[in-house]
């Protein structure tokens, strides 16, 4: 951290220190190689002593231009930059846009089993995520040990999704129409495996955190915000949910079957840094709970649809027919065309909405893929949410906030 | 029904009352299949988003821009409202000018209109009247051009390290 000159404010009405302004200010950057700002946030704080009077994040520095990307990519080519934007959960990022190519092709037969490996690894995907939030955020607090617990439990997924998918950050498993692949043998005992594990840990990480007196006294009364200003700041996921708004899109607006699971939507009324704590501790357990029921469900069959159109046929298939080779070459070379049109499509992803309108002009190419990355708006209220705290309680709010740079400057 | 679609809620009454309020600024009203959705003139933005406010539209998702160049009408502004509470979506696309795209800003309702617009202003050239602070938000501050407009090259920037030059200084805008 260092103090910076003013030039920055200069644009900005509210941050530029008034003249004959009494109060001893001083302007701070925080970040953007900060440690606690998990990614390249650089915050720039204007303090009176200790407590935080404005706080204005600057982003853009991770800026990859995904959007732009996705623009020059065929339809199904897309998912692997879809991926790369929250790459704490690309399932989550994929889904979404697999969901809405598939509405705009009007497809409506996703296979039983594809549905539920669906829910069942974004599932997976969102536990991932908040055992590295848990982690993190444990660590900014001072307890070192937790993040050890955390990412132990968080490799095991890993090593799942990479005996299914070949990849473990990356996975670009969801394709438009289905999945990459069925399942290897083995899933299942490996999946039963952490089923009967997860409860435990989690249960571990619970009792060391939850009533800590240290993690109550940095968190209780932190960053509070009320259920009417979390809406009018578009917050979205765990953030709005801690201020006591039951919005969840699995339930709102359910897709990929889920609405034949059963799961609460985790709920807090405190509105501060300790009710987003405890609401993702909640909500890893019912994640957990759909894992088990998608389990159990876990029905037989193929993994894709039957169209040769838009899937490519089986490399068995491609071998000995010629209509196959042909249909595969195609795809291959010029993707598939979508008809004009355009959708919304939201999942519930780890940090909230995860939202994508997608524009079609007939190509074979989405004419344009705009996001709605819940990070993006949920670490805009920083600006709300940092005044009147103190300085190393931003670190605390940074930590409940959860963003992901990839997907907040995409 | 589609795997991602889920039954929506009914919002075909608001039409009477938007016809009323925008007139001639309301292009089209359309039911899709994920929400009904209106286009209109930016003039019709602010009367539309009254009625649907008091209607109980109360979280902005999103704004988002798409550039449909070479058509026209080129920039199409989208703006997503949700009934938290009810689980009710809706969809305003405005199309603003062409040659000088200005559309009036939602700031004064919504604060994380804020950020939306100015990512708007950064990657499509698109201003925001009223906005207190329309800057660059994603792009470097002095950079020149508007990345996702579809003249926009994709590559082409890479240059020969010249000390003094500033960022982005090539390729801009092949006007039409």
């Amino acid at each position: 951290m260092s103090a910076t000159d003013l030039s920055v404010f200069e644009n900005n009405p509210d941050m530029s220190v008034a003249p004959g302004d009494e109060r001893d200010t001083l302007v701070l950057s925080m970040g953007p190689q900060h440690p606690s700002t998990h990614g390249v946030l650089r915050v720039m704080l204007k303090l009176d002593g200790e407590t935080v009077v404005t706080a204005e994040p600057e982003i853009g520095y991770l800026h990859t231009g995904i959007e732009k990307q996705t623009e020059n990519l065929f339809w199904q080519q897309a998912i692997t930059v879809v991926d790369r934007a929250d790459y704490l959960a690309p399932l989550s990022n994929s889904l979404c846009y697999v969901l809405a190519v598939e509405r705009l092709l009007g497809i409506d037969n996703i296979p039983a089993r594809a549905q539920v490996l669906r829910v069942m690894f974004a599932e997976l995907t969102r536990i991932a995520s908040h055992l590295v939030w848990l982690g993190t955020h444990a660590m900014d607090l001072g307890a070192q040990s937790i993040f050890m617990y955390a990412f132990e439990m968080r490799e095991r997924i890993l090593d799942i999704m990479e005996f299914v998918t070949g990849a473990r950050m990356h996975q670009s498993w969801f394709r438009i129409g289905g999945l990459a692949l069925d399942v290897p043998k083995g899933f299942l005992a490996r999946i039963d495996d952490f089923i009967g594990r997860f409860p435990e840990r989690l249960a571990d990480m619970r009792r060391i955190l939850e009533k800590n007196i240290i993690i109550m006294d940095r968190l209780i009364g932190v960053g509070k915000i009320s259920a009417e200003e979390a809406i009018a700041w578009g917050l979205t996921g765990p953030i709005l949910r801690a201020s006591g708004v039951a919005y969840d899109i699995r339930k709102a607006f359910p897709y990929s079957g889920y609405e034949t699971y059963d799961f609460e939507i985790c709920t807090h009324a405190g509105g501060d840094c300790y009710s987003r704590f405890v609401v993702r501790l909640n909500e890893m357990h019912e994640a957990w709970r759909v894992i088990k029921q998608a389990r159990e469900k876990f029905p037989g069959g193929p993994v894709v649809i039957d169209d040769r159109k838009i899937v490519p046929p089986p490399k068995t298939e491609i071998q000995h027919s010629m209509e196959a080779l042909i249909h595969h070459f195609k795809l291959v070379s010029s993707g598939f065309n979508v008809e004009e049109g355009h959708v919304y499509q939201a999942v519930e992803g780890p940090r909230g909405e995860m939202g994508m309108y997608v524009t079609s002009a007939g190509g074979n190419k989405p004419w344009r893929v705009r996001w709605r990355p819940p990070s993006f708006y949920n670490l805009q209220a920083l600006k709300r949410l940092a005044p009147g705290n103190l300085v190393a309680d931003v670190v605390a709010i940074i930590g409940s906030l959860d963003p992901v740079f990839g997907e907040v400057d995409r | 029904m589609a795997e991602g679609a889920a039954p929506r809620a009914d919002t075909s009454a608001l039409l009477p009352q938007i016809t009323q309020a925008l007139g001639a600024n309301l292009l089209e009203a359309v039911s899709e299949q994920d929400m009904d959705e209106i286009a209109i003139l930016p003039a019709g933005l602010l009367p539309a988003v009254e009625v649907l406010r008091r209607d109980g539209f109360d979280l902005l998702l999103d704004i988002g821009a798409t550039d449909h160049h070479p058509l026209t009408p080129r920039f199409e502004i989208s703006y997503h409202f949700l009934k938290v509470r009810q689980a009710t979506r809706y969809r305003l696309r405005v199309f603003p000018d062409d040659l000088n795209p200005v559309i009036p800003t939602l700031t004064a309702l919504w604060p994380n209109a804020d950020w939306a617009e100015r990512e708007v202003w950064d990657l499509f050239g698109v201003r925001f009247d009223g906005h207190p602070n329309l800057v660059r938000i994603l792009m470097p501050d002095d950079w020149k051009g508007h990345p996702l407009r579809k003249d926009y090259p994709l590559r082409g920037l890479e240059r020969r390290f010249n000390p003094g030059g500033r960022m982005g200084e090539v390729p801009p805008v092949i006007t039409k």
